[in-house]
């Protein structure tokens, strides 16, 4: 009893420690991006400071220079849930429904990308599509890639964990045809899973960087890689700043999934 | 409808899959076996016999090994507790665990320099109490760079984790309890067998992550390249295009590998071994399936 | 659900009204470096075009042009000499003369107009006082070698940074080398022994907040760095002596945007443009009346007595032979 004692308290331990080794450079960067700017002494990125007055601090700042950037990224995060949508859940369906062997073989591939380094995939489209390079799609394309498998895992577990013909079944024996059926009964049906997995596939685009980073260029870049432009080439207070939009988006995506999400987060979002 | 109509509906997937997966990927093979007199393995044998290649190539695979495997320990800690036990502020707790997930590694990068650089805030603070700034600049030591790596680990292995552990019926522990097997006993023979296969899966799910990131390096490792950075530096200086296809090649070939040889051992599906159900086991397609009771009714 | 789709569907065109705005890419346009951050925002103010940064250094923004032949993204680039030249003999520029091209002098630009300069800077060893924790301000070169200074030695990497290759490049004929650079690869060598990190990026902001206590660049950024910033940094113009680095720019060969970034060419060699490169402490290549206070701010010209003006044809020829060895030799 003693000895299982001391276990459970080793594990809290352990836990406390973990939990102050994430939360606390977040709390030192908030600190860095509402601290007095000339307590740091930095004066020369006052040029773009004085833009947007109304806004605080050093937001302003990187609204002016990077504000580009984070519409980019946001219009990227939805158009790469709407592309997994429409994409994903037909093809779920498609191979929860046949069960065939061409199905899984689809779904071993979609789940791929989760397993090939960012870096080397970028490589790739950029190898492959030089006649397009500079096109914004691109990134979306290496976004989609990469967000695809989870949307595809959520729904098609989704649709396993209901029986599939049998519903179908008494729909059609109550005369619904094939469109209302998908309508009526199968959507309804997947629209929690298909929240989870847009929530999932905007938090993992929003903070996308191994493969949009290479594909980006000045016209289109993500948000990240601005953060990423920040953090070597501005002050600390800037960077803080530009880092306390990026956590300000998150945040909040990543609470919805914790609470809506709940136990099909845990089993889904590792791998992302 | 018959099932081939059926699987139509998976074309723009299969479309998708085909134009941004695969022929990318053929492509990165063929360029990669290119070289001067045609086809051969020249590129690949430049990454073992040019020191920096090899070097890098090396590192990649220790530092993610070694992440993979102090990530799969330490976070068994948080994901016992989420799993089993009941404490005020869990949701929060555990809220606040997941964050690092999104985080792209250059943030993490830039966490670990604000804590732990040459005027960090670990240091400013250990300066202010001990009068001596400990750790200073470790952020660009080898082991500031594991540790950086363990921090977008963290939320990984803990859900990874904790969702095997849920499956383990802390009853049985009392059960076991009861007939008077000690803490030892029990922790041997029936938590180690339980969360070995986790464990298993945790690793390769980490190790491929760590492999992959490209952010943390870019602006940690001042000395230590990893591979992803030495693809950076192809593309970024006058690189050789076969070479740059190699290395690849090669962590797409190393992330598999350990992905699949895992799979195997543990007799995972895919799916499986990304949703790490850690109960594996059964035959691949009816073993992936999910139990009516598991997934989520709206 | 209906409000996403509005927010999507307003980011869309957002973007497409972006799609219609006056733009001109350069490629490496660093905000802080030779306050092109503040040079963009005054043509943006001036003209309503907009100059997005970039953070390529030269050799990157050299290879990247190189990869986007075919379809070139950029419209000018912006290099320290050696590797404007070199991008220039790779074909990659068109030559354009801008307004006020006949003041530049000749051996500063190209005659064709594939290149030119638009300021010059110096190398020096930027220093912050206050993260050198009590040890003596270096005054050379040699004083770098010492062990006192370990860990605490940054340079660019020459096969990205322009600023790293002029160094790289430089230090031989500093160190009174001859042309199989052995005097300068052998200080390299030794120099390794102290040097934290060869930057991949600009270090600007690591060396205002003392995260580097020595960092080996432009003289420019370190004398924004005191003066701008009032940050506790030193310029230090080694007693050796030091290289000019000219500053180039080139418009690309296929721009997307030719006749925009003819007029930004022009403006970036006009009084305005040329006053506000002076302020980050780069010395304008056109005449232009500074301010006293800020004429005062620049070092006096003596300390610039030893510096070298280096053929940036034979850099150029040398380029890849010089970063390949260093690859080689000094990163390993």
């Amino acid at each position: 009893m003693r000895m299982d004692r001391i276990g459970i308290l080793a594990l809290y331990l352990i836990t406390w420690a973990l939990l102050i080794v994430v939360a606390a450079p977040l709390l030192v960067v908030l600190a860095g991006a509402f601290l007095d700017p000339s307590l740091l002494g930095v004066s020369s990125e006052r040029w773009a400071a004085d833009t947007s007055a109304f806004v605080p601090g050093w937001f302003g700042y990187v609204f002016a220079l990077y504000g580009r950037s984070m519409q980019f990224s946001l219009l990227l995060a939805l158009l790469s849930v709407a592309v997994c949508i429409v994409v994903s859940v037909p093809a779920a369906y498609a191979i929860v429904r046949t069960d065939s062997r061409a199905g899984r073989a689809l779904e071993e591939i979609t789940l791929l990308p989760l397993s090939i380094p960012g870096i080397a995939m970028s490589i790739g489209l950029i190898q492959a599509y030089t006649i397009v390079r500079g096109q914004w799609w691109l990134i979306l394309c290496g976004h989609v890639l990469y967000t695809i498998p989870l949307m595809m895992r959520v729904v098609t577990n989704a649709l396993r964990s209901f029986d599939l013909e049998k519903l179908e079944g008494v729909a059609q024996s109550l005369g619904a045809n094939r469109w209302q059926r998908s309508l009526f009964v199968i959507l309804p049906n997947l629209r929690h899973s298909i929240i989870v997995g847009s929530l999932l596939v905007f938090a993992i685009s929003w903070g996308e960087f191994n493969v949009s980073f290479l594909l980006n260029t000045p016209l289109h870049q993500t948000y990240p890689a601005a953060l990423y432009a920040t953090y070597t080439a501005n002050s600390f207070a800037v960077s803080s700043a530009a880092t306390t939009i990026f956590l300000a988006v998150i945040i909040p995506v990543l609470l919805a999934l914790q609470w809506i999400g709940g136990r099909e987060f845990n089993r889904l979002e590792q791998a992302a | 409808m018959n099932a081939a109509r059926k699987l139509a509906l998976s074309f723009p997937l299969i479309l998708l899959l085909a134009l941004l997966l695969l022929y990318p990927l053929a492509l990165l093979l063929g360029r990669s076996l290119q070289n001067a007199n045609g086809l051969g393995l020249s590129n690949y044998l430049l990454l073992f016999t040019e020191a920096p290649y090899r070097r890098a190539l090396f590192h990649s695979v220790i530092l993610s090994a070694l992440v993979a495997a102090l990530s799969s320990l330490i976070c068994l800690a948080p994901a016992w507790l989420f799993a089993n036990e009941n404490f005020p502020g869990k949701n929060l707790v555990r809220a606040i665990f997941t964050l690092p997930m999104s985080f792209s590694g250059i943030i993490v990068g830039f966490l670990a320099v604000i804590m732990l650089g040459r005027i960090g805030a670990v240091p400013q603070f250990l300066q202010r109490i001990t009068g001596h700034n400990y750790l200073a600049g470790s952020a660009y030591q080898l082991g500031g760079l594991v540790i950086a790596y363990l921090y977008f680990e963290i939320p990984r292995a803990t859900l990874t984790l904790e969702s095997a552990l849920r499956k383990f019926d802390p009853q049985l522990s009392v059960a076991a309890r009861s007939l008077g097997a000690g803490t030892w006993q029990r922790l041997r023979l029936l938590i180690l067998p339980l969360i070995w296969r986790p464990l298993v899966s945790t690793f390769a799910v980490t190790f491929t992550v760590s492999l992959g990131s490209f952010g943390v390096a870019l602006i940690l490792s001042k000395r230590f390249s990893v591979l992803p950075l030495e693809i950076f530096q192809q593309i970024t200086g006058y690189g050789n295009q076969g070479l740059m296809a190699a290395m690849s090649i090669a962590l797409v070939l190393l992330a598999c590998v350990i992905n699949y040889s895992v799979r195997a051992t543990s007799g995972l599906g895919a799916g499986q071994l990304q949703d790490a159900e850690g109960r594996g086991g059964a035959g691949p397609p009816s073993g992936r399936r999910i139990d009516a009771g598991e997934g989520t009714p709206a | 659900m209906k409000k996403l789709l509005l927010t999507a569907l307003g980011l869309l065109a957002a973007l497409v009204a972006h799609a219609q705005e006056k733009v001109v890419i350069q490629y490496d346009c660093i905000p802080n470096y030779a306050n092109w951050g503040g040079v963009t925002a005054a043509y943006m103010k001036e003209t309503g075009v907009r100059v997005p940064p970039d953070m390529k250094g030269s050799s990157a923004a050299m290879a990247a042009l190189d990869a986007e032949k075919a379809n070139p993204q950029a419209d000018c680039a912006y290099y320290s000499g050696a590797i404007g030249y070199q991008a220039a003999t790779k074909g990659l520029h068109q030559p354009y003369q801008p307004k006020g091209w006949e003041k530049i002098p000749d051996s500063l630009k190209d005659p064709e107009g594939k290149w030119w300069t638009v300021h010059t800077g110096h190398i020096a060893i930027l220093v912050n006082k206050s993260a050198l924790g009590g040890k003596p301000v270096p005054r050379s070169f040699a004083d770098l070698l010492k062990p006192e200074y370990k860990g605490m030695v940054v340079y660019d990497d020459p096969t990205i940074q322009g600023t790293g290759f002029t160094f790289v490049y430089g230090i031989n004929s500093i160190m009174g080398g001859g042309a199989d650079m052995k005097a300068g690869f052998d200080y390299l060598k030794k120099l390794d022994a102290n040097v934290v990190n060869y930057a991949k990026e600009n270090s600007y902001n690591d060396l205002l907040r003392g995260e580097i206590p020595i960092w080996i660049n432009a003289d420019g950024n370190g004398l924004k760095a005191q003066w701008v910033d009032k940050a506790p940094i030193e310029t230090v113009i080694a007693s050796e002596g030091t290289v000019v680095m000219p500053l180039v720019m080139g418009m690309v060969a296929g721009a997307p945007h030719p006749e925009e970034t003819k007029k930004y060419l022009d403006w970036c060699l006009g009084d305005s443009a040329q006053k506000l490169m002076a302020q980050s402490f780069f010395r304008p290549v056109m005449k232009v009346d500074l301010d006293a206070d800020l004429q005062k701010q620049f070092p006096p010209e003596s300390n610039y007595a030893k510096a070298i003006t280096l053929p940036l044809n034979e850099m150029a020829a040398n380029a890849d032979a010089v970063k390949a060895r260093w690859s080689k030799e000094i990163k390993r």
